[in-house]
């Protein structure tokens, strides 16, 4: 409209609604004038005074009612009506406040689960990298269809994550370095394309300061491909990124503020990482943290300068720039504008097939050639959403599923509320009231109780999200991007909750405005008996229904999650893990050498096992559990190297490839690991004929299970040359690496042998008298009168690390429990209601039945009868339900079958005994009742 | 002119033709009003009393040209067809 017409309206349209009273009154004047003027006119035309007033009364047409057709025209009454509805609302809220609590709670709890998760989801699937344009960024990888592993492929060797994509199979996103230029060399599509790869930990020292940290090795266009802007200094470019080019790196924002404490300050600062001196040239912006949303590193560090940070650690790495069969580079890029993924896609895979093509010698390879993979990248990598999104998704069906049955709970109360306002919305209807006008305060009603259950649900979800946030991530470095409640996320909530309102409110309200006024004003107002009752119920039954199968559902996944854990937790590790203190040292990184690094090492070993209370002490390359494997072909002699065993560091191995584990003396016993023939590795000096201890699973896949002591094996390691050694033990079956599976092959040899691997990163194994966390500080001082360059790093239990690896099953077995017995408890409130009500309802038809003899028993038979019947309906709905649900879950189970009838039946049982626990009391109250205080109302 | 003698004057005008009845002179006076098309103000009359006066705004006017130009239409479309029905 034009502004003139709002010149005009809005200050009648603001007078009605804040100065009602004012404009009220000049109503009223007005009217008043004009009946005096008229009662004048009369009165000059002859009539009586008293018969002028009463004519020009008449021609108005009742004071009352013009007023109220003018105060019709004042167009604000939908406010005003809003205004009266909240207020009537509000009063009507406070008028019950036991109901209005119990809504409130649950809601508010239902909502909160509800925010919390989706605050989860939004940080971890949604969100976008906090760089320029994340759309236009794309994901490079390949994938190998039609087979299991990449055994036999030109895939073999590799350092980085491998996906099973259930689309298109095996995938992953490194590359050989070769391709990597290759594909920047000839490609039009992409405006950009930049490589990176994780430096892992590194060992930093900063002043006196020695300590762990994260770095990430970032090509020279990793920086301009990312559009990121320098908050201090400059960035690494192309020049920064080559073989020989001067050693500078680039500090995450919290780094250099924390360590120099102004960014500013950083820039020009030398910074020693693992022993190599390097100059800080800039300093990322804040909350940038490179491409991968489950990390952030501290450390960026050009490509190449890999090649700096000590060559002999990574076995082979000065080739890899020429190694056409090792897989380790990752690589972004970013579409040139107007250029789809589809296109790209099409441009760039000709040339990665052309090249990889090139590098297949044998028709296996060439049969099973990598396919070129483009993918969105906006989000980074996705391996965080990859090993979250299921659970995420199950987690927010279990909460939403929570809110139905709280939703329904809530109808049903309100149902049965609305029985007992017929009688009001009866007098309303009569006086005149719409049937619309009623519906649409009781809606507001629903409505403000769903907000006031949403505000409590925001406070129940940030108290939620702080929990989940510690369970998620216990131990392990706080992710970048953290959950929280943003504007989306927000939003969301206020939806759900305006959704909640209308969906738990609009039956309810429908009903009672249905009433037909005048049977129930002719009712006596104590509330005689009704029939048709029991139709008007069928409403609150069928929500009973559905909430006893929903509970079902829920408390089938908890029962499979329950056990799921308990299988997880009675694991057999193969070793003894109570009271086994383990940590990291890295002796390298500080500038330790062969051979004198093992002296070191060996000397560390001597001193903790000094301390008093530790019983043993055990040292080996690599931690048992969570941590990656070392493996390589170790053969009986006589037998060829095998074809495509995989060779080097990796997680996942097949069960039959030979898994190494280097140990010092020792080991065996500290771990509690049984040797089954032979004996333990000695304190020898280097220069006899090494040796080996194999575990049972080995010798099962390499000797038929003949004893192996005395054997010799050949151990075909990353050097051209093998060794050969003589097995000298037999080792029960222990763990390395996974948790979970039949035990894998392993080859136990000493650290002295050298094992074709420098030794390099520790892991010891403290056996302890007492808490092994008490000996915490005592290992640092030790460790620190060794080298103070030296961070003792992972310091934890060995059950914690256990734990740690079954995180994510820990917390949903929890959760899911939590999630089941909140919605059980909800249903049972809501069944107690139903049936107080229903009883309440039939206080007469039992009187008659008790005053013709009825027994106490079969009045309480006859109530849980009913509901007994209610719940046989909810468990034949929701038995075929939760086991097609349970399918769903099936991979995050473990040892556990999707269907496993002992989860079914104690699902069952625990639900129907809530169920008839819930109705006995209202049952039993009913069997109390007085015959002949039941027959008065009669 | 307030709500009494625009009753008065629709009177004198159509020559008692048109009695628009007082009930739904005003309720349609206060629709105008919250159209914008009329306006209106608090004065003291000619007798000492006060009173609600009302007068056209511009838009009113508009409004007003608007209608009567339809009306006009209409009517002058009605009567022509009622000549055709006496022809």
């Amino acid at each position: 409209m034009r502004p003139e017409h709002w010149l005009y309206t809005i200050p009648l349209r603001l007078r009605s609604l804040f100065r009602r009273v004012q404009a009220d009154k000049e109503l009223d004047d007005e009217l008043r004038d004009h009946l005096e003027r008229k009662t004048e006119e009369y009165v000059a035309q002859g009539m009586t005074r008293g018969e002028a007033h009463r004519c020009a009364r008449l021609d108005l047409g009742g004071v009352d009612q013009t007023e109220e057709k003018c105060r019709d025209a004042r167009r604000v009454n939908w406010i005003q009506d809003l205004v009266q509805d909240l207020r009537y609302g509000l009063r009507m809220l406070r008028k019950s406040p036991g109901f209005t609590a119990v809504a409130v709670v649950t809601l508010a709890l239902g909502i909160g689960a509800n925010t919390a998760i989706y605050s989860l989801m939004d940080a971890l699937l949604m969100r976008r990298l906090p760089v320029a344009d994340p759309a236009s960024l794309v994901l490079l990888k390949w994938h190998i269809s039609g087979k299991e592993d990449t055994d036999g492929t030109v895939v073999q060797r590799g350092s980085g994550y491998f996906d099973d994509d259930p689309k298109v199979g095996k995938t992953a996103p490194i590359f050989p370095f070769p391709a990597f230029e290759a594909l920047r060399r000839s490609s039009n599509a992409l405006s950009v394309l930049f490589a990176y790869h994780a430096a892992g930990r590194l060992t930093v020292l900063v002043g006196q300061q020695a300590e762990i940290t994260s770095g990430e090795y970032v090509s020279g266009d990793c920086f301009r491909g990312l559009g990121t802007v320098p908050e201090a200094g400059r960035l690494i470019t192309r020049d920064d990124d080559r073989a020989g080019a001067p050693a500078v790196v680039v500090l995450s924002h919290g780094f250099a503020e924390t360590r120099f404490g102004d960014v500013a300050n950083a820039v020009g600062q030398n910074v020693l990482i693992d022993n190599v001196s390097f100059t800080t040239i800039g300093v990322t912006p804040s909350g940038f943290f490179g491409v991968d949303p489950s990390k952030s590193p501290d450390l960026y560090l050009p490509f190449h300068a890999d090649l700096l940070l000590d060559p002999e650690r990574q076995p082979g790495s000065i080739d890899r720039y020429q190694d056409d069969h090792y897989y380790w580079t990752e690589m972004m890029g970013r579409l040139r504008p107007g250029v789809t993924i589809a296109q790209a896609q099409a441009g760039l895979a000709p040339i990665f097939d052309t090249w990889v093509a090139g590098t297949a010698t044998t028709d296996e390879e060439r049969k099973h050639l990598p396919q070129f993979l483009l993918q969105n990248g906006a989000g980074g990598l996705d391996r965080l959403r990859r090993s979250y999104s299921q659970p995420l998704y199950i987690l927010l069906a279990m909460v939403g599923l929570i809110l139905a049955i709280a939703c329904a709970n809530i109808a049903n109360l309100l149902l049965a509320r609305s029985e007992a306002r017929r009688r009001e919305m009866a007098v309303r209807l009569s006086i005149g009231a719409g049937q619309w006008r009623l519906i649409r305060q009781l809606m507001t009603e629903s409505i403000l109780r769903a907000l006031l259950g949403g505000a409590a649900g925001i406070l129940v979800a940030l108290w939620g999200i702080r929990f989940l946030t510690n369970l998620l991530f216990a131990g392990s470095e706080p992710l970048p991007l953290r959950p929280e409640l943003n504007f989306g996320v927000l939003a969301a909530t206020l939806l759900l909750t305006v959704v909640t309102g209308v969906l738990f409110g609009f039956a309810p309200a429908l009903q009672a405005a249905r009433v037909d006024p005048m049977p129930v004003l002719k009712e006596s107002s104590t509330g005689g008996p009704r029939f048709g009752a029991r139709l008007r119920f069928g409403l609150g039954r069928m929500l009973v229904v559905s909430q006893l199968a929903i509970c079902l559902l829920l408390l089938v996944g908890a029962n499979l999650f329950v056990r799921t854990l308990a299988n997880l937790h009675s694991l057999d590790m193969g070793f003894e893990r109570q009271k086994l203190l383990v940590f990291k040292v890295n002796a390298r990184q500080a500038g330790h050498r062969d051979p004198e690094i093992l002296s070191f090492y060996g000397d560390l070993k001597r001193n903790l096992a000094a301390i008093p209370g530790v019983v043993n002490v055990a040292m080996a390359n690599s931690p048992l559990i969570g941590a990656g494997a070392w493996g390589w072909p170790v053969v009986p002699l006589g037998q060829q190297r095998p074809e495509n065993a995989p060779t080097g560091h990796g997680s996942g191995f097949s069960r039959s490839a030979t898994r190494v584990l280097g140990v010092a003396p020792g080991f065996f016993s500290t771990m509690r690991i049984p040797l089954l023939a032979g004996r333990e590795f000695d304190e020898r000096g280097s220069g006899t004929l090494p040796v080996a201890i194999v575990n049972e699973a080995w010798a099962k896949v390499n000797l038929d299970g003949r004893n192996p002591v005395g054997q010799s094996v050949i151990s075909f390691g990353f050097h051209a040359k093998p060794v050969l050694a003589e097995i000298v033990g037999l080792a029960r079956n222990a763990r390395y690496d996974d948790l979970t599976g039949d035990f894998p092959a392993i080859v136990y040899m000493p650290l002295e042998q050298n094992m074709d691997l420098p030794a390099d990163e520790m892991t010891f194994f403290l056996r302890t008298a007492g808490n092994p966390l008490g000996y915490a500080s005592a290992v640092r001082e030790i460790v620190h009168r060794a080298d103070p360059r030296i961070p003792v790093a992972a310091l934890s239990t060995q059950t914690a690390q256990i734990e740690h690896e079954v995180i994510p099953e820990t917390l949903f077995a929890r959760l899911c429990t939590a999630f089941a017995m909140l919605s059980l408890a909800i249903a049972c409130v809501g069944l107690y209601g139903t049936t107080s009500y229903a009883v309440a309802r039939r206080t007469i038809e039992i009187g008659i039945r008790m005053a013709l003899g009825a027994r106490r028993e079969t009045v309480v038979w006859m109530v849980l009868r009913d509901v007994l019947m209610l719940a046989i309906i909810g468990l034949a709905i929701g038995l075929p339900v939760a086991l097609g649900a349970s399918k769903v879950i099936e991979s995050l189970l473990f040892g556990v079958k999707p269907g496993d009838p002992w989860s079914m039946v104690s699902a069952l049982t625990t639900l129907l005994s809530a169920a008839l626990a819930a109705a006995y009391v209202p049952a039993w109250k009913a069997s109390k009742t007085d015959p002949i205080v039941a027959l008065r109302y009669e | 002119m307030n709500g009494f003698a625009v009753c008065q004057r629709l009177k004198q005008v159509s020559g008692d033709v048109l009695q628009v009845s007082d009930g739904s002179l005003y309720p349609a006076l206060h629709k105008l009003e919250h159209e914008g098309w009329i306006t209106a103000e608090w004065k003291t009359s000619e007798y000492g009393r006060r009173a609600k006066y009302y007068s056209l705004t511009r838009l009113g006017r508009q409004q007003l040209e608007k209608e009567a130009d339809n009306w006009g239409r209409l009517s002058s479309a009605i009567s022509r067809v009622i000549k055709l029905k006496e022809a």
